[in-house]
């Protein structure tokens, strides 16, 4: 009975997916794609972006004026240093919200 | 002295050469951004292959140097410093932009020349316009380009403008007009121009203009 309920503790401690990470960031102003590369291309070079997810971590919407960032399940996001990324690519960042399994958005402050 | 005349007939710059920047007026608008393009324009009864490269330190500066290659060599080259200041909103982009340039005598002769230009372009979704008025050596000239673009959402779009070009110098007055095509997907960007000549009143330029550009950032 104590190894069944040890396997069974077991099963649903691994069987629990990992937690999502993904954020979307409102950007003022980008709103062309050949101009907006350097924001995908800074964006990139941070270490806690998963480059398994989206287009190398990142996906750019101009239309919508927003940018998708996936973080590594073993990495926390570094809101300051996504920011500055993508002022370094010229454009605004104001807002940014964390996407839930269910697709709700959580603004983060 | 055949030498030095080439030269100087390579010294007689397009508009296209003082109006627009590499690449294709746009990009790149990133810290450490840098990009190439080669325009192949034709007018005036002759053909110049111009090289252009910019780079940019962070959006606000940048610099570009456009090197024209014609039939008989090399010509006179214009290094510049964009200056930008960018004011991004909701739903659109614009800059204001300040150019010092120089011509440097890299086809033959000892002769520079300072030049300025004075920039405005704004981007939205759906609309994209450029106004500039500039003047090299003894030209002086304004271009505007207006017109819509269209973003397939998945890295490429086109844009159709029309140009509007008039150009003032020693030599008279040119007023060029024409449809732009540009399209971009992902970083490598083509520009094709066509104007025709609605007003041709100088004694060293005629006709219409015609110019293929193609160009890659990084």
């Amino acid at each position: 009975m104590k190894n069944l309920t040890v396997s069974v503790c077991l099963f649903m401690l691994f069987a629990t997916p990992a937690i999502a990470q993904n954020y979307i960031v409102n950007v003022h102003g980008m709103v062309c794609e050949l101009c907006s590369l350097g924001v995908a291309k800074n964006i990139r070079k941070l270490s806690f972006v998963d480059a398994a997810k989206y287009d190398d971590g990142v996906q750019v919407d101009v239309e919508n004026q927003t940018v998708f960032v996936a973080v590594s399940d073993d990495a926390s996001l570094d809101k300051q240093a996504l920011f500055a990324a993508i002022e370094e690519g010229g454009y605004s960042p104001v807002g940014i919200w964390r996407l839930t399994d269910s697709g709700e958005r959580l603004e983060l402050q | 002295m055949n030498g030095l005349l080439i030269a100087l007939l390579l010294g007689i710059t397009s508009t296209a050469a003082l109006a627009h920047q590499p690449v294709v007026d746009m990009a790149p608008r990133w810290n450490g951004g840098y990009g190439f393009q080669t325009r192949v324009e034709h007018a005036n009864s002759d053909t110049i292959t111009w090289l252009e490269g910019v780079y940019t330190f962070k959006p606000a500066v940048r610099m570009t140097l456009k090197i024209p290659y014609g039939r008989d060599g090399l010509g006179n080259s214009i290094f510049a410093v964009p200056l930008k200041q960018y004011k991004n909103a909701a739903q659109s982009t614009s800059n204001w932009g300040l150019t010092p340039s120089v011509r440097v005598p890299t086809g033959g002769g000892n002769d520079w020349d300072g030049g300025l230009s004075l920039s405005y372009s704004s981007e939205s979704v759906g609309i994209y316009q450029l106004y500039d008025v500039h003047f090299l050596g003894d030209r002086r000239g304004l271009d505007i380009n207006v017109g819509t673009v269209y973003p397939d959402g998945r890295g490429s779009a086109w844009f159709t403008l029309w140009d509007v070009t008039a150009v003032d110098s020693d030599s008279g007055q040119r007023i060029l007009t024409g449809p732009v095509l540009v399209y971009f997907r992902r970083n490598i960007a083509a520009r094709l121009e066509y104007k025709l000549a609605a007003y041709d009143h100088d004694d060293e330029w005629s006709g219409n203009y015609l110019s293929f550009t193609l160009g890659i950032v990084y």
